[in-house]
This record gives structure tokens, sequence and C-alpha cells, in this order.
């Protein structure tokens, strides 16, 4: 299995000289291609730094990352942006979606930012897949909180994006809610091998992935796989106490 | 990126409608001012009294100069003040010109009948127009006069009509049948006229019929042929005043208007961006270029800009006619100049404004861009407060600027250079602190927050939201600081000069009693021989140039001046003031570069030019005028001979030189020509003012709406509406506290740097009511714009508002 995300030593220093923090501290790990990871660790533990680097959000202080096969280092902001429109997709937590924007112009923002005509019967499929058929119109205010996530990922896949990144993409969603766009993740995984990577602090959601990473102090501290989340909690809580 | 801009647009009206205002208001402001300009530029009189006539000869109505230059050489020509006159002889030259059939002379002079002014002509003039009579027969002998239609006198009445020669009783023969607009006539006998007019061989215009060239008739004259509409400009030499007039007035105003205009769409543009902070940073998370980010945000400008300078300068020319109106009820403006309406003026506001907001969108985009896409992901980050290197640097480089200006206004002496100069520099200390506002909120919330704490719960919260804010209450603060800088220095510029006229005027005036307006120099002889009368001093205003430059002068009667004015004499002495002579304040001696002694070159009122020797310098010329001449030098010079007389008699009341000499004290004093100067700048300036107050309510009512969710917030945890609202109220006044803070000290170096370059004083004249009147206003506009927004964002469920995205 090939590797879709490289990440090799990667640190990433906050601030200069005294008042320097290391969010991430010689990180090195593959994230296979097909694969659902989990990303997990105590508040503070570097997972939303890790996220950033290894999306192409933000630039490591040093180590390389190579996201599809293109080295991250030395690339401007507007290379980056471009690399992110064709190679990833996002699902934050909260302010998902373009107010102004209908669902399907949401779905279809980072097409039309790219300049590229969307394949009809690929943005039929995706808006089947997250069962939003009939809601195209809508605007996300019409929207309750899960079906706003749905239209999210919708966006995410539309680009056919070699790995969707979700950044606590449950976090805002009660539990049923929740158990719903989990599924539609682990579903999507199965059945289109679509890379998703996707931190969390819920041992709940991290039971959908197929391995769980722990981040504690900036490292890589452990790795589960096919975890559940009795598993994840206890690894989780004894994270807790090493850190404390 | 342009249907995208389009669709937040639509979706956001009420965070756009800011900017739309501000767009509006500047594009109708510089599209009036632009007609304005145009009018001074391009606008011209139609001939009334010289309407029946083809060619008006008469003298040259322009001082002119040439300027050499190693390049090139031009000529340059100013207006001069009064009327000038031609040899009556010249009429004969003209007339022998092959193919002219016929020549008709005019003089003209002032005549009062009640204080009302007329212009008084020989009836050999009215086939200029041509009049004829209505009713009744031509003046005849020395005591008929015919009235022109429309005046309200009829056949057969007897006026008392005064002249410069003097004040008659005259039999009304007859009323002619044309009414002209734009003057009332009153026509004597030939003979008389001329009497009456004063100026003994001259005439002061010349109608030559046909239109032919008469060139070498006026060759070795100053005279000149006029025809078309440049008979109206002789006709009117007021309205050529206005035009000049128009020009300045239009050019400042339409330039401060547009910088306000910017500053103000800035702030609103930044202000909308910061709203839209996690918008943007998703855009460019999901995909967007730094770019793409940067052309969407021009696109929207673009959009809101073309349709704001679309209805705003249709708005401008309502507004254009307005300013009109004001001007000619304020004898600005001759009501006969006509305002010139084309396309452009409209078509500059709308590039003014699209450039305005194209700038305003650019430079907001800076920051925008800056927005780092992380910050769409989980819980934001705090807006930091730090001032981005570049903008630091930008803002201290304007604070020099303020600093560079401020001391080049405290050299200004002459007005219509220190005016705009003044303007701009209070707009580059807005700018200035604009730019370092960030830096400003944060030193100034730390002081206002000890005094916050006072209040319990909405102090409290006021103060820790000042504190985390900082950012939101710095773009607050600029419109309000430019607001109270602008309107105190437009304001107190007028009264500080006013004042000190005022002042000197008081203190140099020794005479106890003041008769006039318009005495007759016999009356000024009479009261002369008034027991008990010291001296008297008759006192003329007129302006003269030097070189190109223009002085106001007054002209006044030598003997027994000391009695009457004390001028302030530095050095020499007036004494002795005569035909070749000439005393000058010492701002004007500076500028001249003159001392006693020395000679100037001057040309009159009309245009003759004369050489005087510089018998004294004083120190009162803002109260009396620059240059003082002699009373006899300049009465040949100007269109209305009859001044003001002063007189000093400490034992006689102004009830027994009244008695003594009838009709001296029958008309109340005119208004000083400084008055209505400053009502015309009241009126430009406060629409100024205006936008900048539109501009305040704008930006508040943007700040205080884009809180809904938080001000729900507040009510969820058990905030009552009560302390919300008490918290925005204290807000708000913590923002003014700054603002007239801030806005004070900017108008008072503004102004102290002016006082000083004009009064020598640097002491501004403030008055404390007005003030006053200044910070309730800008306070009770803030406070009102804060609690209407808020009311409406604080009716409903709090639960709704807060679960409402944003």
């Amino acid at each position: 299995m090939t590797d879709v995300v490289r990440m090799d030593a990667v640190s990433k220093v906050y601030g200069k000289g005294q008042g320097a923090v290391a969010a991430l501290r010689e990180v090195s790990v593959g994230i296979p291609r097909g694969s659902f990871t989990a990303v997990m660790g105590p508040s503070g533990s570097g997972k939303s730094t890790f996220l950033h680097c290894a999306a192409g959000l933000d630039v490591p202080s040093s180590g390389s990352v190579r996201l599809g096969g293109s080295e991250l280092a030395g690339m401007d902001e507007t290379a980056l942006t471009e690399l992110r429109r064709q190679r990833v997709g996002f699902v934050f937590q909260a302010f998902n979606l373009v107010a102004a924007l209908t669902v399907i112009e949401n779905i279809t923002l980072p097409l039309r930012l790219a300049g590229v005509r969307p394949d009809r019967a690929w943005l039929d499929e995706v808006v089947s897949r997250v069962g939003l058929e009939g809601r195209t119109g809508h605007r996300p205010a019409q929207l309750s909180g899960g079906q706003q996530q749905r239209v999210a990922i919708a966006r995410a896949l539309v680009t056919r994006p070699e790995v969707v990144f979700g950044d606590e993409p449950t976090g805002a969603l009660d539990t049923m809610t929740a158990r719903d766009v989990l599924t539609l993740l682990r579903e999507i995984v199965d059945a289109t091998g679509q890379t998703v990577v996707m931190v969390t602090h819920d041992p709940v959601a991290a039971s959908y992935a197929d391995v769980a990473l722990f981040l504690a102090d900036g490292r890589i501290v452990d790795s589960v796989t096919a975890p559940t989340s009795e598993q994840v909690a206890e690894r989780m809580t004894r994270l807790g106490a090493w850190v404390r | 990126m342009i249907s995208l801009a389009l669709r937040t647009l639509r979706h956001r009206v009420a965070a756009f409608a800011g900017a739309f205002v501000a767009l509006l208001c500047a594009a109708a402001l510089v599209c009036a001012c632009g007609m304005l300009l145009e009018t001074g530029l391009r606008g011209g009189v139609a001939p009334e009294r010289y309407a029946g006539t083809p060619m008006i000869v008469t003298g040259d109505q322009f001082v002119r100069e040439t300027i050499r230059k190693p390049e090139k050489t031009k000529t340059k020509a100013k207006p001069v003040a009064e009327r000038a006159w031609v040899p009556a002889s010249l009429a004969e030259r003209v007339r022998r010109v092959p193919g002219v059939s016929r020549v008709v002379t005019e003089v003209t002079f002032p005549a009062y009948l009640a204080g009302r002014p007329f212009q008084g002509h020989g009836w050999e003039s009215a086939p200029l127009t041509p009049f004829t009579l209505r009713a009744g027969r031509e003046p005849r002998t020395a005591g008929e006069v015919v009235a022109e239609a429309g005046t309200g006198i009829s056949v057969g009445a007897r006026v008392p009509v005064r002249t410069p020669a003097g004040t008659g009783t005259y039999l009304v023969t007859g009323v002619t049948s044309q009414d002209l607009p734009g003057q009332d006539s009153l026509f004597f006998a030939t003979a008389e006229a001329r009497r009456l007019a004063g100026r003994p061989g001259q005439v002061s215009a010349i109608g030559v019929f046909p239109a032919v060239d008469v060139s070498g008739a006026l060759h070795d004259t100053t005279a000149l042929a006029y025809t078309g509409d440049e008979r109206g400009t002789v006709e009117f030499p007021d309205a050529e005043k206005a035009r000049v007039k128009l020009i300045s007035l239009g050019g400042a105003l339409g330039g401060t208007s547009l910088l306000v205009a910017i500053l103000v769409v800035v702030g609103t543009f930044a202000l909308s961006i910061q709203q839209r902070q996690r918008e943007i940073a998703l855009l460019r998370a999901v995909a967007a270029t730094p770019r793409q980010v940067r052309r969407m945000l021009g696109g929207e400008a673009l959009l809101v800009s073309v349709v704001a300078g679309l209805l705003g300068s249709a708005a401008g020319v309502g507004l254009g006619f307005w300013l009109r109106s004001r001007f000619v009820a304020l004898d600005a403006m001759p009501e006969n100049l006509q305002l010139v309406v084309s396309p452009f003026p409209l078509l500059a506001a709308l590039a003014a404004t699209v450039a305005a907001a194209w700038a305003a969108a650019r430079l907001s985009a800076r920051r925008a861009v800056r927005i780092r896409p992380v910050e769409a992901l989980g819980e934001a980050a705090l807006p930091t407060t730090r001032i981005p290197p570049g903008r630091l640097v930008a803002g201290l480089l304007c604070a020099g600027g303020g600093v560079a200006l401020t001391v080049v206004l405290s050299s200004l002496s002459v007005e219509a250079a220190a005016s705009p100069v003044t303007m701009l520099t209070a707009l580059v200390w807005t700018v200035a602190v604009a730019l370092l506002g960030p830096l400003i909120a944060d030193a100034a919330t730390a002081v206002l927050a000890v005094a916050l704490r006072a209040s319990r719960v909405g102090g409290y919260l006021a103060a820790a939201n000042l504190r985390a804010g900082a950012k939101r209450l710095a773009s607050v603060v600029t419109p309000l600081t430019l607001m109270v800088a602008m309107t105190c220095v437009i304001l107190f510029v007028q009264t500080t000069m006013g004042h000190a006229a005022q002042e000197q005027a008081a203190a140099g005036t020794r005479a106890g009693h003041v008769l006039g307006p318009h005495v007759p120099s016999g009356a000024a002889a009479a009261v002369r021989k008034v027991p008990g009368v010291e001296a008297v001093t008759e006192v003329l205003h007129t302006s003269v140039r030097v070189g190109l430059d223009k002085y106001g002068a007054q002209a006044v009667t030598p003997d027994g001046l000391g009695s009457t004015m004390d001028l302030g004499v530095l050095s020499g002495s007036l004494d002795g003031l005569d035909d070749g002579s000439v005393a000058v304040s010492r701002t004007a001696a500076e500028r001249l570069g003159v001392t006693v002694g020395e000679k100037i070159r001057l040309t009159l009122g009309d245009g003759t030019p004369a050489e005087l020797r510089v018998i004294a310098v004083y120190a009162r010329g803002l109260g009396f005028g620059d240059l003082t001449l002699s009373h006899a030098l300049v009465v040949p010079h100007v269109d209305d001979p009859l001044g003001t007389a002063l007189v000093t008699a400490p034992t006689v009341t102004r009830a027994d030189l009244e008695r003594a000499v009838p009709g001296i004290g029958d008309a109340s004093p005119a208004a000083e020509a400084g008055t209505s100067n400053a009502e015309v700048s009241y009126v430009a300036m406060g629409l100024i003012i205006a936008f900048t107050a539109i501009a305040v309510v704008n930006t508040l009512a943007m700040s205080t709406s884009a809180r809904s969710r938080e001000l729900a917030l507040l009510r969820l945890v058990g905030t009552t509406r009560r302390q919300v609202l008490r918290m925005l109220r204290l807000e708000t006044l913590a923002a003014v506290a700054i603002a007239v803070v801030i806005g004070t000290g900017i108008a008072l170096l503004t102004l102290s740097a002016f006082s000083m370059g004009m009064t020598d004083s640097p002491v501004p004249h403030i008055p404390p009511l007005g003030y006053l009147a200044v910070v309730v206003t800008a306070a009770a506009l803030a406070l009102l714009a804060t609690v209407l927004p808020a009311r409406a964002a604080l009716t409903g469920r709090p639960a709704d508002a807060l679960g409402a995205r944003e």
C-alpha cells in the first residue's frame, strides 16, 4: 500500500527565542491510501498542528511533508492553495459553509475557484451518497447541523481529492447525528477507497477508524489498529496521566 | 469571482449598506463640487443691459502679467475688483472707424433709494438694451429720472436718491417697459448722470453698432472690445469674481470630500472584512488563492461603487442646484450666473467613487489575505491587536506629514492659501490616527477601564470588551475622531479669523460713532462742521493687486486720522498719507518684502497702475486691511465711492449728528464681507461635517448589529436587556471620549498653526458653547447609532439569535 501523506521528522515551533513552543517534535508517519485514520490526543498535544502541516495549511519549521508525491516544503501560499484545491478536502467542526451560497453552490465552490466544470455524474453520486437529494437549492441557514456537515463532506469529496481531512467533524453535533456522519465517512472509505484523516478527542469517533494515532507533547506515542472505543478511552486516560 | 461577489453582496446587504451609503454621499458631494468647479471654469452670464448692442468697448477687466521661464512665456490674468472706465473721447475715435454706424456711451454709478441699491445711468445709454418707455417721457432736466419697470416706482413720484455726489430729490418722469432680472436701474438726464458719476471725461462703456473690428482705434489704450457672452462678464463684474471663488471653493470642497470619502470607505470595508474573517478563512482553506480573495473583494467594491456612484451623482446634481441656491441667497454668487450642466461632473464623480472604492478594497484586502486559512478551523484565534509593520510605517509617515503640514500652515498668512492647507492638515493627522488606531485604542482603554469598572455589570463588561476588541474600537474611533476634528476645524477657523479681525477693529477704532453705509463725501463734510466734532475719517474698502496677488485695502481721509483710528503703527508714520503714499500691514510688508521708504507698484481696483511710497508699517492688518491708501487716490477708481465715516466727537450724541446732517444714520450697517464669506464656508463645509456624521452612524450601526450573537449569549447567561444596553452605551461613550480627546487635539494643533500664521497668536478662538455643542452632538449621534441597532438585535428570543448562523 502506498502512502498518500508522508511526514518525515516534521517539527513545528511557534514563537522565537525564550518564548518558543514546540507543537510538533520530529514526527514521522505515513498515511496509507484508502485508510481511515483517527488522530487522538489531549488538548495541547499538537494534533491540530499535525493536521495543519499534513494538509498544507501551515508550513513546518523543519522536516518534509509529501502529499500525493509532492514535496510541500518551499511552496508559496498560492501553490499551496492550488495543491489543496486539487488534492485535499476539508471538513471542519463548524463554519464550514458560505452562507450566501446554496447547497449545490457550496459543494461546487472548490471547482468554481479552480475554474473547472463539475462532472455531472460524479456530482450527482456525491450528492446522493451524502443523502442531500432534494435539498440542493437550500441555503445553509435552512439546514440542520448534521445536514450542514453532510454538505461539507460532499464539498470535500467533489474534487476527488487524495485525502479528506476532518478537524473534529462531529465536535459540534449531538450523539445521534454524529454517529450518522461517522457512518457516512466509514461508508465512503469502504465504497470508494477514499483516504480520510480525522482529528478528534472522542473515543467513539475514533472507533470508526482503521487506525488511531495517539499524540502527546508533540510526538506520536502510540498507534492502535482497528480500535474500539474502550481501548481508545483507556489509552487516552493514560496519556492524560503522562501529560499531567 | 464576480458572480461570487454578487452572491455575497445580495446575501450581506446589511454589511455593504455602510460602504454603499458612504460611497453614495461621496459621489453626490464630488458631483456637486464638480458642477461648481465647471461653472467656475466655463460658466458665463448672458448680457442683459448690453443685450441690444453687438459690441461693447470698455477697459480691460484683468491685470495681466507675463511670466518668463527659460522654456516658455505665458501670460496670467486675474480679474480686477472694480469696473475699468475708458476716456469719453474714445467714443469719437471708435465712431470714425469705417463701418461703425453709431456709438452709445454709458456711465454707471451707485444710487441708493432709502438704502436700496440701484444702478444710475444717463438716458443716453438706453439704446444699449434697448430700454423704451412704457409711461411718461425721458428725463430732460437735472431733477428728473426714469425708473426701470418692476421697481415699484411710478410716474409723478418724488424720490430721494443718494449718489456719490450727495442726496437729492428727483421727479420720476417715466417708467421703462423692460424689467431686467439682474439689476434695478435709474436713468438720469445725460449731463446730470455724468455729474453724479463724478468722473469727468470718462465713460464706463461704449456701445458700438454694428460689431466691426475696432482694434485700430483702441491700439494705444487699455480698452478692449467685447462681443457675445463676453458682454455679460463686463456687465456683471461680480459674476467674474464669483467664478473665481467657485473654482477655489469647488476644488477645495471636492478634494476634501474625496479624501474624507476614501478614509470613511476604507473604514467601512475594513470593518466588513473583519466581520467576515471566518468566511474568508474558509474560502482560503477550501481553495481560494490570495489573488482570488483580492479579486472577489475588488469585485464587490466595484459592484457597490458603480451603483452608489450612479445614484450618488444623480443626487449630486440636485445637491449642486441646492448649493447654488444657498450661495445666491448669501450673495456669494450672482443670480444670473447659471450652473453649467454637463455630463463631466457626473462622470468625474462616478470615476472618483469607483476609484475610491477600489483603493479602499485594495487596502482592506491586504488585511484579508493575511487571514490564515487555519483560522477557519476549530476555535479561531482572538483577533490580534499587533499592528503590521507596513501600517505602522505608513502611520508614522502620516504623522510626519502632519507635523510638516502644521509647520507650513503656521507660516501661511494668506487666507486663500491657509484654508485648504488647514483642511489637509486636519485630514492627514486623522489618517495618522486611523492607521495607528489599534495602538491608541490599546493605550486609551487601559486608562478608561479604571473609570468604567465603577459600573459593576455594564461597566465591567464594557471594559472587558474594549480591551478584547481594540481593533473594533479603533474602527469606531476613527470616524468619530474625523467628525470631531473636522467640525472643530471648520467651525473654529472662522471664529478665530472673525474674532481676531473684530478684536483688532475694536482695539483700533477710536471714533465714537460709525456712520453709514453709503455716506456721500458731502455729508461727511457737513458732519465735520457740526460743533463738537473733532475728526471725521471717510473709509472705503476695495482691493488692489500687487503683481497678481490680491490685497484687501482701505482708503481713508488723512485729516485727523490719528484720533479716529489706531492701526498700531510699528514703524514710520501715517502723517502725510497722500496720493503718492501707502501704509502696509506687517504681514503684507513681509509678503512684499518692503520697509518704510521703499516703493511698491500696485494696480488699483479698476486696473489703473500706481507707484506708491511706503510711509508706515502697522500691526492691525486683519481688522482694517492689508493696505491703507488715501481716500482721494482711490475714489476715482471704485464702483461705489460711498463708504462709511468714523466720527470722533466725545461731546456729541448720535442723535445730535443725525439731526445736524439728516439721513446719515438711516440704514443699518451692512454686514461685513467677512461674515458672508464665513457663511459660504459653513454651507459648503457643513456638507463635509454631515458626511462624517453619516460615517459615524454607519460604522457604529455596522459594528453593533454584527454583535447580535454575542449579545444573545450575554442574555442567555443572565444579563438583562438593561445591562446589555448599558454595556453598549458605556462602550460607545468610551469611544466618544477617546475620539473627542484625539479629535480636539488634532483640531487644536491645526487651529493653533492656522492662528499663528494668520493672526500671529497661537491661541485660536473657540467659543465654549460651540465646542460643547460639537461634543454633545457627537455623543448623541454615536449613542443613537448604537442603541437603535442594539434594540433591534435584542428583540426576539436570544436562543434563536444564538442558533442563527453567522
